[in-house]
């Protein structure tokens, strides 16, 4: 039975085909009854037997008034969403387990649109109205479960305005994606390697915080016994480690093969490195199969260091 | 959206609203408790709504439940039939509200009051009835709309004017339904609605029955000729005859019932009609003698009346020919004319003797009646509608000593008499005259028309119909009941708002004249477009047509109909009409396919260079294209459309005809 989405997908690929920007037309709009419209029916069908049985013309004029109106409706939600213009927006990245943030802009040539529904049915749609001739940004939230990239597909729409009779709708892509880090996992960072020297070497001299104190953290299985805190541990508070930054006095290399486990763990790892140590504005460098990047730190580093983890050994590498 | 969304305080008024609307045309046949009931409930639900009161729980709604269904037993003496099924749905109608916390709730309620709705139009059907639920309508779309979660309908004004504005666009979609859709007869017998007040003739007469019906400015039916309006005094309405007489009051014999039809013979000319009757819960219809209607509409009895099946309880048309001066039983049954001697043992005794003395002087039956109508005309009789009190030999006082009566009693003593004297002859019971309406020509026959009168049989002429009022107050029948008791004023003495009491204001009148003509067309045109009527008028229209092109005539309506309301919905002329522009929309579409797309706000020219970078095999064809269309908008070239859409193919041709892989990753 998987015959039947796959063809459906494959004749939507063809009707609706993948675009940043849609624009919701007669080949892209579906309309059918909901339940609530089924109802209706179902009334309709025990009025038109009481106008029958009491040969009442009252009682057909209201059945069949009411009958046409079933009708004027599937204009009126076809139109509700005919004509809306579709744009993808950014996307936040997200750690596996987190949500992934995509966004849509639905934007108005003409009229206003009412109570339209986007996202996925899965994840639940969100409901926005759009106004006259306006613009309205929807920030769709979708669940990670693995790392790379985040393709949810198709989106769907659809409009129940103005009586909730009949549903239309459209599956759009607009070609949405969102990078999903790897989920940081809390691990001891092997010692001893740093990063290789380079010949900027006004980067390695700006790790300021060479042997700055940070602070005090509960100890962990493998931290160095010379840095005990035993004046707390004297006062019952537990095994404190102080923490040094830059320690070492070299920036740190975080290496994917000094980790042990398998490549997702270690990613994991790498992963929560990358976020500690960029937390503490640290220069780092991270080694990985496929290069090395850095030593650097800030923003943009954090985010090509947790975006190699991220497509580490994917195909999709290069992204969208 | 959670599972179970709240209902909004928008559809909330609405649904309130709408329930007054609803319940308000159903008060006339509904218990008092319902409006305790429902101002309970309506309260009860504003307090939850407010957060100052709870749902009810279950044990509370199931007695809630309980309680009215008793109260409509009791009400109602039972829990089936129309009157107790209507009672019920308002009052489920009613609970429903309270216990109402979601929208699927409110959408059950919204069709119980589409239901409610329909029910009432079985209890009343009249034009201003029609008109009437419309306003429920509205209101409960409304709030059907109001359950809808947008901006748009959180405020009421809006709401209400978009349901209007969908009701007004399905109107013309409804008259073609309503024209064409078939009409079947009834799938199976359901109970009728027989609370619906009712007046009228009964079955039995006694002497003060038709002066109440005096009193009533009720329509009984109205009547359209096809040709001209015969005169005022042959317009003797049919209903029943009354041939058993058991001292105190006169009643139909049981032979009455049998559907043997009499023997008669048509003279002169038919005159043609249709009549269009109130309910009058009896089985018979009102025609002029002799009448002859449309088989298995009604059968003409052995006493010449015309009776259905069933009692008519809703409007009902029926088209009659009628033969004024047919000879009706000319050789006579004899059990017929035994029928028509009937008279109780004892009682009366002056009366009888003074038959047998009139008897005496006059041989043929014909010089009796002569010599009674002149006793009537000479003797000084009073016509009334308020009688002074007769003791148990109703004739005799009334023939000798109050002398005054309505024409119950003058019809009544004139058979007693002839029957003494040894004349077959009964009472019958109808109408006489009917108001012309000028508006549309047919004229309306009230309940006050109502009127007895007398047949004999003589041999050979058969039975022939005489008026003893005529002798008394000759301008009851010729000008009519009003006129006949100018002295008494009290002609509709009981209903001081009857609109017929003001008759003498010119434009009052006229009024009220042309909104009867209204509403004779409605019965006519809408409540008996049923069945016959409908066939009738479609084949006028159009031709014979029979069902499959009925069908397809239905579709292919609806269809265009259809199509004309999406043009004005969607208004595809306000598309770009500009030739110019829209070829230029065309090529920016083409190069779209082809992964080059124009920015907001981009010019034509740097959009086309940015294209031509893009694409630079079809650059030359991009490029032309672009000039020419620069030069026919901004050089004031002349505009030739041909050119353009020449170089838009020419560019078409370059590219290739297979575009690349939809999805580029940068």
């Amino acid at each position: 039975m998987r015959l039947l989405p796959r063809f459906r997908d494959r004749w939507l690929l063809r009707r609706i085909p993948p675009a940043s920007s849609v624009r919701l037309n007669q080949r892209r709009i579906f309309i059918m009854p909901t339940s609530v419209g089924l109802a209706f029916m179902v009334a309709l069908l025990l009025m038109l037997l009481t106008a029958i049985n009491y040969q009442n013309s009252l009682a057909y004029g209201l059945t069949f008034l009411l009958g046409s109106l079933y009708l004027v409706t599937i204009l009126h939600t076809w139109r509700n969403l005919a004509g809306l213009v579709l744009q993808a927006g950014g996307t936040t990245a997200a750690f596996v387990g987190e949500q992934a943030l995509l966004r849509v802009r639905l934007e108005s040539r003409g009229r206003a649109y009412q109570a339209v529904a986007l996202g996925w049915p899965a994840s639940g749609l969100r409901l926005v109205d759009v106004p006259a001739g306006g613009t309205v940004e929807v920030e769709l939230s979708l669940a990670t479960s693995r790392r790379g990239w985040l393709r949810p597909g198709r989106v769907r729409v659809e409009s129940r305005f103005p009586l909730g009779l009949l549903v239309a709708w459209s599956w759009i892509d607009l070609e949405l994606a969102a990078l999903v880090y790897p989920q940081p996992s809390i691990a001891e960072r092997p010692q001893g390697d740093s990063a290789p020297e380079t010949e900027d070497e006004g980067t390695l001299a700006r790790g300021a915080g060479v042997d700055d104190y940070q602070g005090l953290r509960a100890w962990q299985p493998g931290d160095p016994r010379r840095r005990l805190h035993w004046k707390a541990y004297s006062r019952g508070q537990g095994l404190l480690v102080k923490d040094f930054a830059s320690l070492l006095g070299n920036d740190p290399m975080l290496d994917f093969d000094g980790f042990e486990g398998d490549t997702e763990q270690r990613l994991s790892m790498l992963c929560h490195w990358v976020v500690e140590l960029s937390e503490k504005q640290q220069p780092f460098a991270l080694r990985l199969p496929a290069g090395v990047l850095g030593p650097d730190s800030g923003e943009s580093h954090r985010d090509a260091c947790l975006r190699a983890l991220a497509l580490h050994g994917l195909d999709e590498e290069r992204g969208v | 959206m959670s599972a179970k969304p709240g209902i909004p305080r928008n559809s909330l008024i609405w649904l309130l609203v709408a329930q007054v609307l609803v319940i308000l045309p159903h008060l006339t046949h509904l218990p008092v408790w319902i409006i305790g009931l429902w101002l309970g409930c309506a309260s009860w639900r504003v307090q939850i709504f407010r957060m100052r009161a709870r749902y009810p729980r279950s044990w509370l709604k199931a007695l809630l439940m309980i309680g009215a269904g008793f109260g409509v037993y009791f009400s109602r003496g039972s829990l089936v039939g129309l009157e107790a099924g209507v009672v019920l749905l308002i009052a489920a109608f009613i609970l429903k509200l309270v216990e109402m916390s979601t929208r699927r709730d409110a959408l059950v309620l919204i069709f119980l009051g589409f239901f409610a709705v329909v029910t009432s139009y079985l209890f009343e059907d009249s034009l201003l009835a029609g008109l009437y639920s419309l306003l429920p309508v509205t209101a409960l779309l409304a709030a059907m709309i109001g359950l809808q979660q947008s901006s748009l309908v959180t405020r009421p004004w809006p709401t209400v004017r978009l349901a209007g504005s969908l009701l007004l666009q399905a109107v013309p979609l409804m008259l073609v339904l309503f024209l064409f859709f078939p009409r079947l007869p009834p799938l199976w017998s359901l109970p009728q609605a027989a609370d619906r007040g009712v007046t009228g003739l009964a079955d039995h007469m006694a002497p003060g029955d038709i002066a109440r019906l005096g009193r009533s400015a009720e329509l009984a039916f109205r009547v359209s000729f096809e040709g001209e309006i015969p005169s005022r005094d042959q317009l003797y309405w049919r209903a029943v005859t009354f041939e058993r007489f058991d001292g105190r009051r006169w009643s139909q014999s049981y032979a009455s019932h049998l559907p043997q039809a009499p023997e008669w013979q048509a003279v002169g000319e038919p005159l043609g009609y249709s009549v269009v009757m109130q309910p009058s819960g009896q089985p018979w219809l009102f025609a002029l003698d002799v009448a002859q209607v449309a088989p298995g509409q009604a059968q003409l009895m052995t006493d010449f009346h015309l009776q259905r099946r069933q009692p008519v309880n809703q409007p009902l048309m029926y088209q009659v020919t009628s033969w004024l001066d047919a000879r009706r039983e000319a050789v006579s049954a004899p059990e017929s004319l035994g029928r028509a001697l009937q008279l109780p043992e004892r009682g009366n005794p002056r009366s009888r003797a003074w038959a047998a003395e009139l008897r005496r002087t006059a041989q043929e039956p014909q010089a009796m009646v002569d010599a009674l109508l002149k006793h009537f005309n000479r003797q000084p009789y009073h016509y009334t509608l308020e009688p002074p009190p007769v003791g148990d030999d109703i004739v005799d006082d009334f023939l000798f000593e109050t002398r005054s009566g309505f024409c119950a009693h003058y019809a009544g003593a004139m058979t007693f008499v002839l029957r003494a004297a040894g004349i077959p002859a009964r009472v019958v019971a109808g109408y006489q005259g009917g108001e012309l309406n000028p508006a549309g020509n047919y004229l309306s026959v009230h309940q006050f028309d109502a009127h007895a009168w007398v047949e004999y049989w003589v041999a050979e002429r058969g039975w022939v119909s005489v008026d003893p009022t005529f002798q008394v107050a000759p301008e009851r029948v010729e000008q009519g009941l009003e006129q006949a008791l100018a002295r008494e004023r009290s002609f509709l003495a009981d209903q001081p708002m009857s609109l017929l009491r003001y008759r003498d204001i010119g434009w009052v009148n006229a009024l009220r004249l042309r909104w009867d003509s209204l509403n004779y067309g409605w019965q006519r045109w809408v409540l008996n477009y049923q069945g016959e009527q409908q066939a009738q008028a479609l084949q006028r229209w159009f031709g014979k047509l029979d069902g499959q092109a009925l069908g397809l005539a239905l579709v292919a309506v609806l269809a265009l109909l259809t199509a004309v309301l999406a043009l004005v919905l969607f208004k595809p002329w306000r598309r770009e009409t500009d030739p110019q522009q829209r070829l230029f929309k065309r090529f920016e579409q083409l190069l779209g396919r082809h992964g080059v797309r124009r920015n907001r706000g981009e010019g034509a020219r740097s959009f086309a260079d940015r294209a031509a970078i893009m694409l630079p095999e079809q650059a030359p064809a991009i490029l032309a294209f672009v000039r020419l269309y620069e030069t026919q908008r901004y050089a004031e070239q002349a505009a030739v459309a041909d050119d353009l859409s020449r170089a838009l193919r020419q560019l078409r041709r370059a590219l290739p005809w297979r575009f690349p892989r939809p999805r580029e990753r940068s």
